[in-house]
């Protein structure tokens, strides 16, 4: 397996120059009301998905930006041009 | 005696070399391999196989198994078929007891019955007390190769990485065909070929390609444009061992002798690769199938044609396809005598071979096969029988050249996930579908034909090119349809197996797997070909599945004759061929940082230790207790390299923003001049990072990280907000600035003679920020830090300025006795002032709280969404927890080592840092125990390691240790 | 020897309509339980479903290294069960599990490696546990071929030593296993998918195979790294777990020349000499969650730069096998044991990442009682799927998780 990832910014490369960031569980909940179940969910709980999910990005040795892709975990291929269906 | 005036020669008989084998000397000539070079010496025997010490012959010149695997100068397993010979090689036979030819363990070949499919399952445990005993034995028996344990390798090792539009994977016709299509708009092309030369099955044929060119002619005049073209990058000597997905391809390349390397490991990533691995041979099964004297079409034929040997004197053939009737024609004139050719196949062979055999007046038997080779260590008569097995023949021979027909090599493509289909005409595992980018060409699909395979290469070429964004619809129209005139795939033989029960018709050569052990296998249930090979080790063997690949499946097909069942084929591994820890492992060296203070610093002693990246100074003597460091520091003055410190600025219009979510402090409230202290957590409100702050100008900070955590920091910073679409930026400064701590009562006379700033505790107090010069030239920013417990100043400086800044301060320091000390120096320090280090008095289960580090969280800073702070509020109230206390041990002299356990009946908790302190006189340390003992005075029992249940006594003390009231860093 | 030879786990049992618990994937937990639930429980009209072949996922996959020497007190008691129930075993089930009690050697390669290490030791030691710490001088004695000298990227500064572990036969134990529940009339159905699990009114009711529906009032998730995603999607139970790829390979079959299992968490392999001769050796894993079991060209070369560096003679030695499977990593590395919760009746065994060959038969044992007595046994009690909720993570972890996926 050669993973490759595209970054916004730099384009397709090598897949060892990114980190991976998590499943997408969108943006960062407020802190008001949230019991100790919900907290797990937003910080522990995945959805480990066979298929295509959106996940998180770090071009970590290269300009450093975070983003969004959607891959096929069972290819390990980057699946382009995804439409967000949730 | 070499043929040595053939033109398809690829040796030089006129350079020779000498070889040293079994006590004699064995002299070769340039351009051979070990075994060619031995066999020319006779040696016909080139080792005994794994379990039954059966003698093995030379039966291929690729590598497929271990039958002639040697050590070479004290490396095992070498593959001596394809291993280039060099002057003065040590040569040993593997597996023997005595020699290849007279192995005393050779009996065991009788013991089979006693051996079958997976009997050490079944055996061997009953009683129990004899498995220790087994277990030596089984150790001993197995394992081919001996190697030393302190073994050195020599040679050179290299790597490189090139990238290509369209890799091509073989060097014959189809492979450069396709080189030469995909390269002829500009493209950059790579060409991978295992062999030292270009050519595939064309190099050593004399056969016909069109009227007049043969067959060895026409590979030499591809070679020649292939390696003509500028843009067609050949290696030559180079086995793809791997391919991955979005087309990564790895090989490793055997260097020339003298060359710049011994061999290199080679990692392509191309945008379009083009497999053209061609074929092998599937192996004949029949009794006694790998007998010496035994060896495939290819084998015998390439010694004559390749090495200038002939392999025999009298043949018989078994064989299964038109490229055995050629070798035998084209033996026969060499001067081999043939007594007989017989073939699977009853009809169906090239009519201008048939003529030839019956010019030559060779005998063929149509429909016919060997089922049995006798002769102890070398063939010498083999029986014929027609498939059915009703009639038999036999006849006196030194050499049997046996094949069942071909296999296709599409371990390439497995590995890139083609999916394999059985295909019943050619008999064949085919490719059923390619992934994107990837095509196949020449014998590997199928063809026979020369004119097709090449025309198969040119086509795929195109495509491949068409794969990189060239126009080639046109010319790839034309080339398919030039392919479609061609002769398509031919009919492949049937046969599975001689009509022989199989006791000794050896499907797995490596690990001695016979046509019986596969029928046991299956008959206990291992149904499916990946089980049968697990539970008979076939295809597990150095070679892999190198013989039995196609073979295992198809026999399991037919033993099980399922209705419709299609042989399913095992799954192919990386790497292809065998490869050297020392060719993967390439130029590796180490890597890592070394501080602008590095030289320095080893000038004056310094004892170094790898920390995360940074080699680092953990001793400035041999007494790694470190006294005089610490004392020097508590009594005097000493300088510290901090330089690995995590250095950073934050700055923007949601500068602010940022700090405030990952810092748990309150940032709104940090003034200029003044640094703030701070920690971060992760979600589950564990700190991962402490460290200070400072607010340079409006929307501008500098802070410091952790060594361990500099690298991450940006992207901890980024990850956190990822979803804000904030306005800031982070520059990581680490590198590029150096820190030097001088710390000790008289850190401020020593600054003072240098700075040109006013250094008293009035103006530059405990907890500031200055920014000054350093005589004249020198540009600090200061902290004043109490890391170690005593008047401090941290100095941050350019690195280029970091040698020059530590001379100045050594020199001025000189009348005070001013002194390095290193890192562990400060971890003693710090311990007793109760300093906590990440990792050491933390862990995975400790949380900011835990840690008594709760007065850094500002609890009313909800809005700002602070990591970690949901954790920490949710378990606030939770009194099971561990809790970091302060220890002294009953006995001063005695300091428990670290990671020790705190008991009762049950464990309680365990030390972190104890040290017998030089400066307090007593045995203190920190340690994290559940919450209910963490109380001031409660008594800790320690076990230690190898205590024999000796336990040592402490109880909880406050925390810190020294200065309680931190006098002495405000001084 | 002279025997016929007979299917090892019997003949291909039919599919019944009802099972008094029904076990999905048929790996070494599953194999375990049912095991235990026949024998020990009185609990045998059991099915396993596999959707390949049993041993196709980690359990034929593993380097079945095995030991006892765990961080937490939670964790070594089980481990220690699980070590003395194999000889126990290969007598219960006759047939050779070839343990090959070599022992392991962790090499350290800091002084606060040594430290963090002798928690380790401590708490074995404890417990009743051979394990010690060595210095660089013992660990050549015992193992001649590892590189003690200085300059090397991490230099050796010691090692800890537990004698009582070693390796076992992966294989033999999925076959063993399989014959010895098959025996007490567990039903093996392999090539058989389990697609749904049927609930109703908060109680399991029974499974959906894609040969047809079981019913049944228990049903066991342990199918390895599959695990999570299955929970997910038929009971919309989401789990902590990140499924990994996991890699190991085989260097070319040698005589006995390495005698322990050594291991190095900074160079991030381990390495030990199987029975064929091979040296097995592995640990990486790729950060992203994927189901491919597909080996990289970036891990082999990794392997062959440490290896070269602390078992330097591996550099004559030639690597012939490679392959992967899944790892299901939880952030505390132990693994998830639980049962009805949210659902009664339905039981899950997940999350062993790569400790779930050592695991098996203590995990499969306790498992079997619970899901026969309906009450989670005391030595379960710590592995609950609710201690993350809780923030009791369980310290198997000594390093702070600075940075996870997910976290
Ligand atoms: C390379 C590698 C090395 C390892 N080394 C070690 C080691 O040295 N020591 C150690 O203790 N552990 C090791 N492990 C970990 C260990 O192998 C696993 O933790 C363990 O095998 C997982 O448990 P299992 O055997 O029960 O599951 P698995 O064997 O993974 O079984 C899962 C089964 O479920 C089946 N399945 C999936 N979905 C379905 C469905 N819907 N219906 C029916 N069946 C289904 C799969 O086909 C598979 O057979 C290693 C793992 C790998 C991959
Ligand atoms: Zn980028």
């Amino acid at each position: 397996m050669a993973l490759t990832i595209t970054c916004p910014v730099c384009g397709k490369r090598n897949g060892y120059e990114f980190r991976y960031g998590g499943e997408d569980k969108g943006p960062r909940p407020v802190e008001e009301g949230m019991t100790p179940r919900s907290w797990c969910d937003y910080v522990h709980m995945n959805a480990c998905v066979a298929g295509v999910q959106k996940e998180w990005w770090c071009h970590k040795n290269g300009c450093g930006a975070w983003f969004t892709i959607h891959r096929n975990t069972l290819t390990n291929l980057e699946v382009e041009g995804v439409e967000v269906t949730s | 005696m070499r043929l040595d005036r053939l033109p398809t020669l690829r040796i030089n008989p006129s350079e020779t070399c000498t070889l040293h084998y079994n006590g004699k000397t064995s002299a070769g000539v340039a351009g051979d391999t070990v075994a060619t070079a031995l066999y020319a010496n006779g040696v016909r025997v080139f080792g005994r196989s794994l379990k039954y010490h059966r003698p093995r012959g030379l039966y291929s010149l690729d590598g497929e198994c271990s039958n002639t695997c040697m050590a070479v100068d004290g490396i095992p397993n070498v593959r001596a078929e394809n291993t280039p010979a060099k002057n003065g090689m040590h040569i040993d036979a593997q597996n023997v007891q005595g020699s290849a030819d007279f192995d005393w363990m050779g009996f065991m070949d009788k013991l089979d019955w006693l051996m079958p499919a997976g009997f050490y399952y079944r055996t061997l445990h009953k009683p129990a007390c004899l498995w220790p005993f087994a277990l030596k034995q089984v150790r001993k028996v197995a394992g081919l190769g001996k190697i030393s344990p302190d073994f050195k390798m020599k040679g050179r090792y290299a790597e490189i990485y090139p990238t290509a539009d369209v890799c091509v994977i073989g060097g014959g016709a189809a492979g450069m065909s396709a080189a030469l299509a995909a390269a002829e708009g500009g493209l950059r092309v790579i060409l991978l070929e295992a062999r030292p030369w270009l050519g595939g099955s064309f190099d050593y044929r004399v056969s016909p390609y069109d009227g007049e060119k043969a067959l060895y002619q026409r590979a030499r005049e591809l070679a020649a444009q292939v390696e003509a073209a500028a843009n067609i990058r050949v290696f030559k000597h180079a086995a793809n061992v791997g391919l991955y997905n979005n087309n990564l391809v790895t090989a490793f390349q055997v260097g020339p002798e003298g060359g710049a390397f011994d061999e290199r490991y080679i990692e392509i990533r191309a945008a379009s690769v083009v497999v053209a691995t061609g074929c092998i041979e599937r192996p004949l099964l029949f009794e006694n199938n790998e007998r010496p004297g035994v060896m495939q079409v290819g084998c015998a034929h390439r010694l004559a044609r390749t090495y200038g040997l002939l392999p025999g004197r009298r043949a018989v053939f078994s064989i299964g396809h038109d490229l055995g009737l050629e070798a035998a024609v084209d033996l026969c004139d060499l001067g081999m005598e043939i007594a007989c050719v017989a073939d699977i196949r009853e009809d169906g062979q090239n009519p201008d071979l048939l003529l030839a055999l019956a010019e030559r007046e060779i005998p063929l038997l149509r429909g016919w096969v060997a089922a049995k080779a006798y002769g102890a260590k070398q063939v010498k008569k083999v029986t014929l029988r027609t498939l059915e097995g009703s009639v038999k023949r036999q006849l006196e021979c030194d050499l049997l050249v046996a094949s069942a027909g071909r296999t296709p090599l599409t371990g390439p493509l497995t590995l890139a996930q083609a999916r394999l289909r059985f295909d019943a005409h050619t008999g064949y595992f085919l490719p059923a579908d390619l992934p994107a980018k990837m095509h196949a060409a020449g014998s590997l699909t199928g063809r026979n034909h020369p004119l097709a395979i090449e025309a198969s290469g040119r086509l795929a070429g195109l495509k491949a090119a068409a794969d990189c964004g060239a126009n080639t619809a046109e010319a790839v129209a034309a080339a398919a349809a030039r392919l479609s005139q061609l002769p398509g795939p031919e009919r492949g033989t049937k046969l599975v197996m001689a009509p022989v029960k199989g006791r000794k018709s050896f499907i797995c050569f490596d690990e001695d797997t016979t046509v019986k052990n596969i029928k046991q296998a299956i008959d206990m249930g291992f149904d499916v070909p990946e089980l049968i090979k697990r539970f008979t080790s076939a295809g597990t063997g150095p070679g892999q599945g190198g013989i039995p690949g196609h073979n295992l499946p198809l026999f399991a097909a037919r033993y099980q004759a399922l209705a419709g069942a299609t042989p399913v084929p095992t799954t192919a591994r990386v790497p292809l061929v065998p490869t050297l820890l020392a060719t993967y492992a390439g130029a590796h060296h180490d890597m890592c940082k070394r501080t602008p203070l590095d030289e320095l610093q080893k000038r004056d002693g310094g004892v170094f230790r790898r920390i995360g990246v940074w080699q680092r100074a953990r001793y400035f003597s041999e007494d790694f207790s470190c006294r005089e460091e610490v004392l020097n520091v508590r009594n005097n003055v000493g300088m510290l390299d901090g330089s690995t410190l995590g250095k950073f600025r934050l700055h923007g219009p949601d500068a602010l923003k940022a700090l405030q979510r990952v810092y748990v402090g309150n940032m709104v409230k940090l003034t200029p001049g003044k640094i703030k202290y701070s920690a971060m957590c992760n979600e589950d409100g564990c700190v991962i990072d402490d460290g200070v702050v400072v607010k340079i100008a409006e929307n501008d900070y500098y802070f410091t990280t952790s060594t361990v955590r500099a690298g991450e920091t940006a992207e901890w910073f980024r990850y956190h907000t990822r979803y804000d679409g904030w306005d800031y930026h982070i520059v990581n400064f680490t590198d590029a600035l150096g820190v030097i701590n001088v710390s000790g009562p008289n850190a401020r006379k020593v600054l003072q003679k240098v700075a040109d700033a006013d250094l008293s505790n009035e103006a530059f107090p405990f907890g500031g920020y200055r920014e000054f010069v350093i005589q004249g030239g020198i540009p600090v920013r200061a902290m004043r830090l109490g890391f170690v417990g005593e008047l401090s100043y941290e100095l941050h400086a350019p690195a280029s300025y970091m040698v020059c800044l530590w001379q100045i301060l050594a020199a001025a320091g000189k009348e005070f006795g001013i002194r390095n000390f290193g890192v562990e120096a400060q971890n003693v320090l710090r311990m007793e002032k109760c300093h906590i280090i990440l990792g050491v008095e933390s862990e995975q289960r400790t949380n900011l709280l835990d840690l008594g580090l709760g007065f850094l969280w500002d609890r009313h800073k909800t809005e700002t969404k602070t990591v970690g702070t949901v954790a920490l509020r949710q378990v606030e109230a939770d009194p099971a927890r561990l809790r970091l206390v302060g220890i002294e041990m009953d006995d001063p002299r005695r300091a428990p080592r670290d990671g020790s356990i705190l008991v009762d009946k049950r464990i309680r908790g365990y030390v972190c840092t104890a040290r017998r302190s030089f400066t307090l006189e007593r045995s203190v340390g920190m340690a994290l125990v559940e919450a209910e003992m963490a109380a001031l005075g409660t008594r800790l029992e320690i076990y230690e390691d190898e205590c024999n249940g000796q336990k040592l006594a402490a109880r909880v003390v406050p925390m810190p240790f020294y200065d309680p009231q931190g006098n002495r860093m405000r001084m | 020897m002279f025997r016929r030879f007979k299917p090892l786990w019997g003949k291909k049992p039919g599919l019944k309509s009802t099972y008094d618990a029904v076990i999905i994937g048929g790996g070494l937990h599953s194999l375990a339980t049912a095991y235990y639930l026949a024998k020990e429980q009185g609990m045998s009209n059991v099915a396993i479903l596999e959707k390949n072949f049993i041993g196709f996922g980690g359990a034929g996959r593993n380097t079945a290294i095995v030991r006892a020497n765990q961080r937490t007190q939670e964790n070594v008691p089980l481990y220690k069960e699980a070590l003395d129930l194999w000889p126990i075993l290969t007598k219960e089930l006759d047939y050779n599990l070839m343990f090959n009690n070599c022992g392991n050697l962790n090499l350290m390669h800091s002084e606060a490696a040594m430290n963090a290490a002798r928690m380790n030791v401590c708490t074995a030691q404890f417990h009743g546990v051979e394990s010690h710490l060595l210095d660089p001088r013992q660990i050549k004695e015992l193992e001649p071929a590892i590189n003690i000298s200085p300059d090397i990227t991490y230099p050796i500064h010691g090692a800890m030593f537990h004698p009582p572990g070693g390796v076992i036969r992966h294989d033999a134990v999925v076959w063993g296993l399989a014959k010895g529940a098959a025996a007490h009339g567990v039903h093996i159905h392999q090539q058989t998918e389990a697609t749904a699990i049927h609930t109703d009114g908060g109680k399991i009711t029974g499974v959906e195979t894609h040969r047809g529906r079981i019913n049944s009032p228990r049903v066991l998730v342990s199918a390895g790294g599959y695990s999570a995603g299955i929970i997910n999607k038929m009971m919309g139970v989401k789990l902590p777990i990140s499924v990994l790829t996991i890699q190991a390979m085989v260097t070319q079959p040698l005589k006995p020349v390495l005698h322990h299992v050594v291991s190095s968490g900074m160079y991030h392999a381990y390495a030990n000499q199987t029975l064929k001769g091979e040296i097995a050796t592995g640990a990486h894993m790729d950060q992203w969650p994927n189901y491919t079991t597909l080996t990289t060209a970036h891990y082999i070369k990794h392997q062959a730069e440490a290896l070269s560096e602390f078992l330097p003679f591996l550099r004559g030695v030639k690597f012939m096998r490679h392959w992967a499977g899944l790892a299901d990593m939880t952030p505390d590395m132990a693994p998830i044991m639980d049962g009805n919760d949210p659902v009664e009746g339905f039981y899950m065994n997940c999350g062993w990442g790569y400790f779930g060959f050592k695991s098996c038969t203590a995990a499969g044992r306790h498992m079997a009682s619970f899901i026969a007595k309906g009450e989670c046994p005391e030595r379960l009690k710590p592995f609950g799927l609710r201690r993350y909720e809780n923030h009791r993570l369980m310290g198997e972890t000594a390093a702070l998780v600075t940075y996870t996926p997910d976290n």
